[in-house]
């Protein structure tokens, strides 16, 4: 197999990644203050898509949609930490693994109804014409993926170290009743990180769906590997998920292709049972010390 | 024996009036109908063992259900034998696939089991789809009913089938679920740790529970395959994972009845969306149901507002929802969701947790009788003690990166001898409990227990050779009653083989259990409150229990880290006579301790860490008096013309 396809492949995989990664920094965002995650997270990804071609096909144009979709994103996430999650953390229950389970199939359910089963296509005004750079074919569109995702997180961490809010979050993340004593509302915070964390999944949404299209069902494989993702990288892993993104993405480009299609899913699948073996707290993590 | 006789009774009824049906009614689309009640009444007893007792969000079930009616269709199909090897295999995949999907998901919790799980269900929906020259992909495999000893299996014979084996399994799964199995399950899900500081081993458990939830969904996997006769991978997906969730929550977790009452809900789903008027009923009484309980909530201020009212709003959302929406088949995956809402946020306990307390009021259901405590003299006889070496500690040390929680400590605990270990807070008691009792592997160091290296880095390997401990943060199984605590950490009751108690005949070595347990709750005085799950009793009784736990264990050696930590002053006073009581069945004691005065009643030796060091050793009193002790204690240097009398120490 000739140097230049494998090249292709693992670049344009890596990019892909780049999406995973961005999801999965969402679910760090709310494991970070809760130790909870979404697991209705692809169907936030999906409604905010949708909701943000209906923004397009109302006359609203292309870059001021992206702030009402994150906007709307970040009300999903608010609904999901009000109806689903705060509810089970009060009960101290595993609780809220099932209910935002089924805050998500209200959504799919929902989104499947107003929008419709088809796929359709997201105009964007960034051109898929590849660029030439070092023997490797790259799309403007694919590029901009890779920048919207990194300017995202980098202006996220720039307001979690620089502003008080930020502060705020970064305490009630490193100790939750040591801020809530210090008069920092570890609620409050919650739903900050929900509503960024809603925000994050609506930008990868908004990302993504001018290469795959929009759909209900566009999501379902992407949260599984950005799953993945968070787990193999640690889910306190920082910029880890990152690089496990890229790698991921780029493996599975490569699976795909000398595997067949069908079975693009299983190299994230199989790394990610591996490494809840070997490393639950991921490559990246922390490891902690169990008290008693 | 009342209450035998209605529980018994209530079960033949039921199952007879299932048996029977054949018989009376020749509708074929409601025996297909019951057909599947049976194979789902299988399916998500298997799901209940592990969502229910285990405790864990496991979204692999429907992964079995699919490999195990693979299995089956392709031991018919390839290999061309009957049915009875097709379910026999079709049960092995899913046990030996369970087991292994256990064994990496064994250190998981919570999150990460939940995506362990998921991820081995979307893996194997991949596999089925791609293995084409296997399973056929996404044309699907046929196949055909094999008859049984020549018998063509009608359509009433596979009814009987299923429901013969649902009654089977349901018998076995009662059996091995009232037996310390499935005390073991429970224990697991309200403490890992306890469960192997007690010497039960959460590793075995947690495999034998995931296998065997996963084996029972194999087998109802086979059966699906016979009944439909036609497989596709698209028919295990996550959407029915849901709906089997759906079952198990709605129906009642930890119990056989509430799985049966969620086949029930899951077989007659279809109709309830495809009848308009049925489901307008139904949404109406589910409506009406969750505001009576919301209100009732609310005014009797046992639920918070929102739980209380939640289940109101989406319950009235289906109902608006009924009747705006023109096709209710379209909005099926809503409909599932806001059922389900309504349930795990108004109805956590199911309808036959609900029912179940109601039932056995309406029919004044009895408590099954309890035996007679034990004596004291079979379960702890007395032991002669020497004053030899029990437990030697020499240069233990235990680092966390730079912190030297325990630097080189070398100490003797004698055999009968309460032993006393004090020091102020960070002075790396603790870490040496846990270190000893095999939570934390040591850095350096030898442990020694009677003369044989004490293993290190187990808490299981550690509870088995001896040592039993108790814990300064109590991790006591809280939805186990009293008694069921310390039944399930006793030692050397439990002796008959799986099959025996599978089969119920073992029910003599839990009635000896339960004397045992009666017995050693009766020397803390909590007798009388056998039955009282454990996270609601006082906080008093609860430190007790953890003693209660750990003698159960038949200890040489029994740690107790910090008894007397928040108790008020009648209950040290209690703590006190119950040490006293323990120490006289001649089990050596190690005393972690910050109330000096219990420490100067009981404490023959007493040993002072600080910084992980032993600064002195010596009777209560002679300690006391240590010029380090005072100055760890006190961070003053002893002035000369002070010191003639005992220095205080804070209590």
């Amino acid at each position: 197999m000739n140097a230049s396809i494998i090249g292709q492949m693992t670049v344009s995989g890596a990019l892909m990644g780049l999406v995973y990664a961005l999801i999965a920094y969402g679910f760090q965002l709310t494991y970070a203050t809760s130790k909870s995650i979404n697991f209705g997270q692809g169907e936030l990804v999906m409604v905010s898509a949708f909701f943000s071609l209906t923004l397009m096909n109302l006359g609203v144009p292309y870059w001021l949609m992206i702030p009402g979709g994150l906007l709307f994103g970040a009300l999903l996430g608010l609904i999901v930490e009000r109806a689903g999650v705060r509810l089970a953390l009060e009960q101290k229950s595993e609780g809220w693994i099932l209910l935002s389970i089924i805050i998500g199939l209200f959504f799919f359910s929902a989104a499947e109804n107003i929008w419709g089963r088809d796929d359709r296509p997201f105009p964007t005004p960034i051109s898929a014409d590849p660029i030439h750079v070092l023997g490797v074919d790259v799309t403007r569109l694919e590029l901009s993926v890779a920048v919207g995702v990194l300017a995202i997180m980098g202006l996220v961490e720039l307001f979690k170290r620089r502003t008080l809010l930020g502060k705020a979050f970064e305490a009630v993340s490193a100790d939750r009743d040591a801020a809530e004593l210090m008069g920092i509302s570890a609620t409050r915070t919650v739903m900050l990180s929900y509503g960024l964390s809603g925000a994050v999944a609506a930008l990868a949404g908004i990302l993504v769906s001018p290469i795959t299209t929009v759909g209900p069902t566009m999501a379902s494989a992407l949260i599984l590997k950005a799953f993945a993702v968070a787990v193999v990288a640690g889910l306190d892993s920082g910029f880890g998920v990152v690089l496990v993104g890229m790698f991921l993405g780029a493996l599975e480009s490569l699976a795909s292709f000398y595997l067949g299609s069908g079975w693009r899913e299983a190299p994230g699948l199989v790394l990610l049972i591996l490494a809840l073996a070997m490393r639950p707290t991921g490559v990246f993590g922390k490891a902690t010390i169990r008290k008693v | 024996m009342k209450r035998i006789l209605l529980l018994r009774g209530a079960e033949l009824i039921v199952f007879a009036f299932l048996a029977t049906i054949p018989l009376l009614v020749v509708n074929p689309y409601a025996l297909g109908l019951l057909t599947l009640l049976a194979i789902y009444g299988i399916l998500l007893i298997g799901l209940d063992v592990t969502v229910g007792y285990v405790g864990q969000v496991n979204l692999a079930h429907v992964a079995f259900l699919g490999l195990g009616a693979y299995a089956a269709g392709l031991v018919v199909t390839k290999l061309g034998l009957g049915m009875a090897p097709a379910l026999l295999a079709a049960m092995a995949v899913g046990l030996l696939l369970g087991g292994l999907l256990a064994l990496p998901a064994l250190r998981l919790e919570g999150p990460q089991f939940a995506l362990a799980t998921l991820s081995f269900a979307a893996l194997s929906t991949t596999a089925l789809n791609e293995l084409e020259s296997l399973t056929g992909g996404a044309q699907g495999l046929s196949l055909a009913r094999p008859p049984i000893l020549g018998h063509v299996l009608t359509p009433p014979l596979f009814y009987w089938l299923c429901m013969a084996l649902l009654a089977l399994v349901w018998m076995l799964m009662r059996n091995l679920l009232a037996s310390q199995w499935g005390r073991a399950f429970e224990a697991l899900r309200d403490s890992p740790i306890a469960t192997d500081a007690m010497g039960v081993g959460t590793y075995r458990h947690k495999v034998a529970a995931f296998a065997l939830g996963s084996g029972l969904g194999g087998l109802a996997g086979g059966l699906y395959a016979f009944n439909f006769q036609y497989l596709q991978p698209q028919s295990f997906t996550y959407d029915l994972m849901i709906i089997l969730l759906l079952g198990v929550v709605l129906g009642g977790r930890k119990s056989l009845w509430g799985a049966f009452v969620g086949a029930t809900v899951i077989v007659l789903l279809p109709n309830l969306l495809s009848n308009r008027l049925l489901f307008q009923v139904f949404s109406g009484l589910g409506f009406a149901g969750a505001l009576a309980a919301g209100v009732r909530g609310l005014v009797k201020k046992t639920t918070r507002p929102f739980q209380a009212m939640a289940p109101v709003a989406a319950m009235g959302l289906l109902v608006v929802g009924g009747l705006f929406v023109e096709n209710t088949e379209d909005w099926r995956k809503a409909i599932f969701a806001l059922m389900l809402f309504s349930v795990v946020v108004g109805l956590p306990e199911g309808i036959m947790g609900f029912l179940a307390s109601f039932l056995a009021k309406l029919f004044r259901v009895p408590h099954a009788p309890l035996p007679e405590p034990a004596d004291i003299e079979a379960i702890l006889p007395p032991r002669a003690t020497d004053g030899s070496p029990l437990l030697v500690l020499d240069d233990l040390k235990r680092y966390f990166g730079g912190v030297k929680a325990v630097d080189g400590l070398s100490m003797t605990i004698r055999s009968g001898a309460i032993h006393g270990l004090i020091g102020p807070n960070g002075s790396g008691k603790s870490t040496v409990v846990n270190v000893i009792s095999g939570l934390y592997t040591p850095s350096s160091g030898r442990m020694l227990l009677r003369g044989a290296v004490l293993p290190t880095g187990s808490l299981f390997q550690v509870a088995q050779s001896g040592v039993a401990r108790t814990f300064q943060n109590l991790q006591l199984f809280g939805e186990l009653t009293a008694l069921e605590n310390v039944m399930v950490a006793l030692k050397g009751v439990y002796r008959s083989p799986l099959p025996l108690v599978l089969l119920g005949l073992a029910r003599l070595e839990e009635r000896r259990a339960q004397a045992d347990a009666l017995c050693l709750l009766d020397r803390i005085g909590l007798k009388d409150q056998a039955r009282t799950k454990a996270k609601d009793l006082t906080y008093g009784a609860q430190r007790f229990l953890e003693i209660a736990r750990a003698l159960a264990r038949k200890p040489d050696l029994l740690i107790l880290d910090e008894p007397a930590a928040g108790l008020a002053h009648p209950d040290v006073v209690q703590l006190i006579e119950i040490i006293k009581r323990v120490h006289r069945r001649g089990i050596s004691i190690l005393l972690i301790e910050h109330h000096m005065d219990v420490v100067s009643e009981l404490c023959d030796v007493v040993t002072v860490l600080d910084g992980g060091k032993v600064i002195a050793e010596g009777t209560p009193d002679e300690v006391k008096r240590h010029p380090k002790v005072v100055e760890a204690y006190l961070g003053q240097p002893p002035q000369p013309d002070l010191s003639g009398g005992a220095a205080p120490l804070p209590a």
